[in-house]
């Protein structure tokens, strides 16, 4: 049904319709004005990263041996909450299980994030294995 | 150990599963042998400790030991034994053509922002940026962790940030230090730098009233600027992955950003400490944890101030994973000069000296056993020596006094002070970036 035909049936004098689209004018909204969205603007943007570096790969230890029994293992605390209570009990675990394991305990020297290049040498020149705990 | 020749397997945390992945990838072992616990270890009886040794690893599911043992025994996979060099890719360069709040969302649900609006930085944005230095676009600015970035990507973050390219000199100066806000500790750092110089003023820096509150652009924007650079120039801040801050910090915002009064300071400028002159333009970064306000701590009477004595008097509850920055209003460091402290230095070594806990309140830190002790075994001074000291030696809260930075900055409303665990990194030149 055509607006005009219902305010007609509803008594009201269709000049009201005229009188609507008059005030919504003036509030800048004209509703005879064909209902067109304008295209929001669309823009490319730039990546705010770094370039990273490349990957340089390395293969790992050979597994030379079989089983660890008679071999001497290193345990290492790289100095981390908890680490070297943890790995006491690694070392228990060896001594319970596998006592022909011998195992050396050792504490990194220097604050975390710091090589240990004497502790590195010895264990080269010494280990079969190493087990290192980081803890937290 | 691997590299070495000699087989090995670490023992990681549960709650560290994806950062040892990624890290063991990055540093070029992507299949690095790993036993995992449960987290965290530290704070568990003997009892609990053996009971997670006898159990299983809560990753495999499988029993804890014989993943230990066989991590260093069964025989590779070609996989393991792979070699060379692989390069890694940054992603797309551009993003879109898309609206705004695309955009926007885009840089947001990827981690490239602080979760607040930013500035879209399109090429004409960061062309303008571009304009407030000389130097060309691909000029490498710096390096942090092997990643490396150029002017261009600077210029990139400073509009996300809301800088006017008349800051962009500073912004390139943070990033020539290689020291990116947001780096990964379980302790979640903070950021401070100090701002010296001519540019304090050509950029209508607040170093009065407010000064280290959001009363300026340049001094909010900056801040921000640094720590975007941290999310987007590295390895990123990607929670669990390259960001693990336990409870995070909220100077990450935008960090501490200090100019420096330098007319109403009785003092010399902390740049000329550092060894610039007067006239250079310089940025001082600092890394570490907090700022705390002082005032009334000791002494505060009307009469007898003390100012001294208050700012020591905090040391002891401070670190010593950080050595320390103090910022004092003008007011508090003209009342400081009236008590005899006609330089800083004399203040540094008072404070220095004033600031000892006994040797077995030392070893009880709670740093102790993972910063002190490792230092102390390697050798180094004082820490070796200090580690050995009777129960009752005094031993000062950091090695030197100038371990004790000094900055003036505040708008001289009440004598106040700032404390915090801070420690120097570098110095760079702003000059040099225009």
């Amino acid at each position: 049904m055509k607006r005009r035909q219902l305010l007609s049936l509803l008594g009201m004098s269709p000049a009201l319709l005229t009188s609507t689209q008059a005030k919504d004018k003036k509030h800048g909204y004209d509703q005879s004005a064909p209902s067109v969205v304008p295209a929001e603007p669309k823009y490319v943007a730039l990546s705010p990263k770094g370039t990273p570096p490349p990957v340089n790969r390395f293969p790992m230890a050979a597994r030379t041996i079989a089983r660890l029994d008679g071999k001497t293992v290193y345990l290492v605390d790289t100095g981390f909450f908890g680490a070297d209570l943890l790995l006491q009990q690694v070392a228990g675990w060896f001594e319970r299980n596998m006592p022909s394991v011998k195992v050396v305990s050792r504490k990194k020297a220097g604050t975390y994030p710091e090589e240990d290049p004497k502790l590195w040498a010895e264990i080269k020149a010494n280990a079969s294995a190493t087990i290192m705990a980081v803890g937290h | 150990m691997e590299k070495m020749g000699v087989p090995a397997v670490a023992i990681i945390t549960e709650a560290y599963r994806d950062l040892a992945k990624s890290t063991a990838a990055q540093r070029g072992m992507p299949t690095l042998r790993i036993a995992y616990t449960v987290h965290p270890v530290w704070g568990k009886t003997t009892d609990q400790l053996r009971a997670l040794v006898d159990g299983s690893d809560p990753v495999s599911e499988r029993p804890f030991m014989k993943e230990i043992v066989d991590a260093l025994t069964v025989p590779l996979t070609p996989e393991d034994q792979k070699s060379g060099l692989q390069a890694v890719s940054m992603g797309p360069e551009t993003f879109g053509p898309d609206t705004t709040d695309n955009l926007h969302a885009y840089f947001m649900n990827n981690q490239m922002t602080d979760y607040l609006p930013i500035i879209i930085p399109t090429e004409a944005k960061v062309e303008a940026m571009l304009k407030g230095t000389s130097h060309k676009p691909d000029e490498v600015v710096g390096r942090a962790g092997g990643y490396k970035f150029t002017v261009k990507q600077v210029a990139v973050n400073a509009v996300m940030a809301g800088c006017d390219p008349s800051y962009f000199p500073v912004i390139l100066a943070i990033a020539s230090t290689g020291a990116l806000a947001l780096g990964g500790s379980t302790t979640s750092f903070g950021y401070a730098m100090v701002i010296n110089g001519p540019i304090r003023d050509k950029l209508n820096m607040n170093y009065t009233i407010g000064a280290l509150g959001p009363f300026a652009q340049p001094n909010a924007t900056i801040g921000r600027a640094w720590s975007l650079m941290g999310k987007n120039l590295g390895a990123g801040s990607i929670p669990g992955q390259t960001y693990w801050g336990g409870q995070g910090n909220n100077l990450n915002y935008n960090n501490v950003v200090i100019a420096e009064d330098e007319k109403s300071s009785p003092w010399t400028s902390f740049h000329v400490q550092k060894g610039f002159k007067p006239e250079e333009s310089v940025v001082s970064v600092f890394n570490g944890w907090d700022m705390r306000m002082g005032h009334g701590a000791k002494g505060a009477g009307a009469t007898d101030l003390k100012f001294d004595q208050q700012i020591s008097s905090m040391f002891p509850t401070l670190t010593r994973m950080f050595n320390c920055l103090v910022v004092i209003d003008p007011l508090t460091a003209k009342l400081l000069l009236d008590q005899g402290y006609d330089t800083k230095e004399k203040l540094q070594d008072w404070l220095w000296k004033n600031s000892a806990i006994s040797a077995k309140e030392y070893r009880e830190s709670f740093l102790a056993h993972v910063w002190l002790y490792p230092r102390a075994l390697k050798g180094e001074e004082p820490y070796a020596t200090w580690w050995k000291a009777p129960d009752d030696q005094q031993i000062p809260c950091w090695p030197k006094a100038d371990d004790i930075a000094i900055v003036v900055t505040g708008g001289q409303t009440n004598a106040f002070f700032q404390v915090g665990n801070m420690n120097y990194g570098r110095s760079a030149s702003i000059d040099k970036w225009m």
